[in-house]
This record gives structure tokens, sequence and C-alpha cells, in this order.
């Protein structure tokens, strides 16, 4: 049973490098983004009331911006675009009757395709790091407490990603529902603006959403802003997320399916 | 009367083009809710962004938040006339890679036309209500000496901003006819290369600069004509020293560059298109 989740992921990557070009393509729409962030923010940090509100600097803030961009590009191609299509066009019907679980299969997948995506953001990073120079490496209590909330991420990320897929069950029209997501991901993780700046309702809600593990806490243990108890706290705070979003899409699976009608043959 | 239908067909034509779409969109209402809710949610970010980052600081190179505000928005109202009117230039990918161009082709209308007018983007219309609502709003709070001549450059710059934006979308969506991919990667990337018109410009490097000047002038759907109608000061690129006025002023002639660039890439593209064949 097991080694057809691994066929999953294998084959999900080998469609990655057959797609190459349309993923690079969208790295590269990224790398703007992250290039507009990196200039507004140098900008932004040669005011010291930003470095003092904050409580890091210019080289942190790069080290900040960049886990944003690779944490952003972490299961960010295909998974609910594919599911939200085969949903429309009625072919989910033939996942039903495949004798692997749907959710497990769609998560194998996602695995493969974040490898790749792993690799390619961390190339990208290396090349702005050689361009813009200048960034200080973690610790390393907090490099492995990092590498531990990277991996994190990706559950954390398949869950978000994966139910507002599933939405295509009630909903015909997935573009929409893919922008709003992006939208309130993007707000309330803190690749915008790091969270400690938002007023201090924002910052409340903020903290009770599992948005914020997306890239806030990554972000936080790498730069040190947090470590020993308070890291470990939002390490499993991070952990219970992923757990539990995992659950709550089964639900949302159940209810989904018994929706379900597939026209015509 | 022979001259005014020429002009008025197509333009009627056109529109019954996206009457049909916007019928079509209607159908499915709980769709039609979720893209408004969708730009709605988009430009509110947007908005929120802007404003953390002001509540520690005055002005960002010199441009305070109402203008940064209109900088943003005109990205926000641009893409949003292009999304209402002319949503079917991003479709433009698939049609070439499944072969149903060939329709268009048979048809006695422009295939432009048929092309830009084939499908609705209703999310602009909530890019317009609220991207327009922020200008409003930024230019209430501004104090803009407004004569007769400011409100009309500002229309034409306005209307000229849009239209760079739609002369690029055509322009870079053209690439559809030499990469032949079901979805248009390439003009969706140059489309985020549009966002870093949302700031001022003068925060990047000069190449970064020269490159949505220049190259790919994003920076004329929304910096260069707010700079004209704040009448800015000078503006440095590579050491020379340029008057942002003056450039702002020259929005019009780039939309007609863009456009044209467009339409040049497109029937240049055409001739190469050879179908999919079934």
């Amino acid at each position: 049973m097991r080694r057809a989740y691994v066929m999953h992921a294998k084959l999900a990557l080998q469609q990655m490098f057959a797609y190459r070009a349309g993923f690079f393509l969208g790295l590269l729409g990224n790398f703007f983004f992250l290039l507009s962030m990196f200039y507004l923010w140098h900008v932004l940090l040669k005011n010291p009331r930003f470095t003092h509100a904050l409580g890091w600097d210019w080289s942190q803030m790069k080290a900040y911006l960049l886990i944003g961009f690779v944490t952003g590009a972490l299961v960010s191609t295909f998974t609910d675009y594919t599911m939200a299509n085969r949903i429309r066009t009625g072919d989910v019907a033939l996942d039903l009757v495949r004798p692997v679980d749907y959710q497990k299969a769609r998560f194998s997948e996602a695995i493969g395709i974040a490898l790749f995506e792993l690799c390619t953001a961390i190339l990208v990073c290396a090349i702005v790091v050689a361009v813009f120079g200048g960034m200080q490496p973690p610790t390393l209590q907090a490099g492995l407490l990092f590498t531990v909330s990277l991996l994190l991420v990706v559950p954390l990320k398949f869950g978000i990603i994966y139910m507002s897929g599933l939405l295509c069950f009630w909903t015909t029209n997935y573009l929409g529902v893919s922008w709003s997501r992006q939208a309130i991901v993007n707000i309330m993780s803190g690749a915008l603006v790091p969270i400690v700046l938002f007023p201090v309702w924002l910052q409340g809600l903020a903290n009770v959403l599992p948005f914020q593990a997306v890239v806030w806490t990554p972000a936080r243990i790498y730069l040190g802003t947090i470590h020993g108890t308070e890291a470990a706290m939002w390490l499993a705070i991070q952990a219970a997320w992923g757990a539990g979003l995992w659950i709550l899409a089964r639900l949302m699976w159940k209810v989904a399916v018994r929706k379900l009608v597939i026209q015509g043959g | 009367m022979a001259a005014a239908s020429r002009i008025g067909r197509p333009i009627v034509l056109y529109m019954r083009c996206l009457a049909v779409q916007i019928k079509a969109v209607l159908e499915y209402q709980a769709d039609f809710w979720i893209l408004m809710m969708a730009s709605v949610l988009m430009n509110l970010v947007g908005f929120v962004f802007l404003w953390t980052i002001f509540t520690k600081i005055p002005d960002v190179n010199g441009w305070t938040f109402w203008q940064v505000v209109v900088i943003y928005s005109l990205v926000f109202v641009a893409e949003g006339v292009g999304s209402l009117f002319f949503e079917g230039t991003w479709n433009l990918a698939f049609l070439v890679n499944r072969g149903e161009l060939d329709f268009m082709l048979l048809r006695p209308v422009s295939p432009i036309s048929q092309v830009m007018s084939c499908a609705i983007g209703i999310n602009g219309l909530g890019n317009l209500l609220l991207g327009g609502t922020l200008i409003g709003l930024s230019l209430s709070h501004l104090q803009i000496h407004w004569t007769l001549g400011r409100v009309a450059l500002a229309l034409l710059l306005l209307a000229s901003a849009i239209a760079t934006k739609i002369g690029l979308n055509l322009a870079t969506n053209a690439s559809a006819f030499w990469v032949q991919t079901p979805f248009s990667g390439f003009a969706f990337s140059m489309h985020q290369l549009g966002d870093l018109a949302r700031y001022p410009i003068t925060i990047y490097a000069s190449a970064v600069q020269a490159l949505i000047t220049v190259a790919v002038p994003f920076a004329f759907v929304s910096f260069f004509p707010a700079a004209a109608v704040f009448s800015k000061g000078s503006w440095r690129l590579a050491g020379v020293e340029l008057p942002l006025r003056w450039l702002g002023l020259a929005t019009p002639l780039v939309a007609i560059y863009c456009c044209w660039m467009g339409v040049f890439l497109f029937r240049r593209g055409l001739r190469r298109y050879e179908s999919a064949g079934n």
C-alpha cells in the first residue's frame, strides 16, 4: 500500500519535470514579487522606527523575505488546480473508484512536487544572497529548529490548499477561491508585513489563525527572536495546525463527496 | 453615415459579445460573488499593507500615503478594466493550443477583437469599484488645486494608463503564438513584473527602473501619470536628471506605442499560426 503513495509522489515529481517551463515562469513571477519587497523594505529599514519596531535590521530582513519566498513556493504548484479541474470536469469520479485514499494520494503528490519546489527556491535564494550579500546565518540550534519548522510548513500549506481545492464541490469557479486564499495567506502569514507591525487587534487575530505558522513562525525561529521553550511552543502550535487541518479536511471531504453529482458520461 | 457605421459597428459587435459573456457569468451567481469577493479582498490586503507601513513613516522617497495609494490603485483599476472588457486576451494561449482560434478566423470580424471579447472577468467590477473609491478617497485627502485643465489632463492620463496596460497584456499574451502551451505563463509572469509599479519606482535599482520604464513600460500604468498629476519634481536614473512631470505627460504616446505593439505582435504571431489539427 505504501508503495502506491510513493509512486504518486514520484509521478508528480516527473510531471514537474515535464511541465518545468510553466513552473519556472511561475517562479519568475514570484521572484518579481520578492524583488519589489526587497527594494521596498530596503528603503523602509533606513528609518530607525522600523528597525526598532521589528527588532531586526536590513540584513535580517533579507532573511525574513527569503523565508517568505521559500515557504511561498512550497506546495504552490498544480495540487489545487489539478484537483479543482478534476472536480469540475467530473474526472474526480475516477479518483473515487481507485483503491487509494484520496487525501493521502494528493498529499503524496504534493510532497513529490515540494522536493522540486524546495530545491529551486533555495537555488534562487542562493543567487539573491550572492547579489545582495550580507546575510547572517542562524545559530546551530536555531538552524535545526528552523529546518523542522520549514518541513512542518508542507503539511500545513497542504491543508490550506487542499481545502480550498475541495471548495470546488460547491462552486464551479476556482479562480476566485484561489485569489481569496492567496490574499488572506499573504497578509495573515506575515509574508507582506511582519506581524509585529500590525495593530494590536490584527496581531491577535493573526496569532489565533493557522496562517501565521506559514511564514511568521519559521522566520522568527531562524532570526532567533523566539528560542528555547518559546520556539518549541510555536513549533508545537505549527504541528498542531498541520494535524488539525488534516482532520478538518477529512470531514470536509466526507460532506463534499455526498454532494457530488457527476453529469453525463 | 457610412463612416459612423464603420467605426460604430465593431464597437456594437464587441459589446454584444461581452453581453453574452455577462449572461453566462450571471448563470452562476455564486461564482459572481466569489470573484467579486476575491478582488475586493486582494485590494483590501494591499491597502492594509500600505496603511501598516505608513503608520510608522510619513513618506516613502517623498511620496505620501495617499499618493502611494493612488499609484497602487491605478494598477488595480487598469487591471480591472482589462478583466472586465478585455479578459479574452488571457485566453489566447488556450485558443491557440486547442486550435479553437480557427473559428474566429472564419468570421468576418477582426480576430483581435473576437479574442479579446471571448471572456469576461467579472472580478474587474470589484477592482473598479474599490480601486475607484480608493482613488477618490485619496484625491479628497490630497490638496490638489483642481483647474479645468488639470481635470482634463488627469482623465487623459487615466485613459492612457489603462490603454498602456491593455496593450502590454495583448503584446505579452501574443507570445502564445510562439510558445504553444495552454497557459500563458510568460504573460502572467510579466503581469507580476507590472506589480512592481505599485510603488514609487524610485525605490528600485536603476536597472529595475529602466526595465519597467523602457523595456516593458509598466511604470506608465501608475507611477508616471500620477507624478504628472501631482506635479512631482525630477527623477534621477543612472545619474541623469529627468523631469518627472514631462515624462508623465508622455503617457498617451506610450499607450499608443504599447497598443500598436500588441496589435503588431498579434498579427505577426497569427502568420505563424498553423492550427492544432484534429
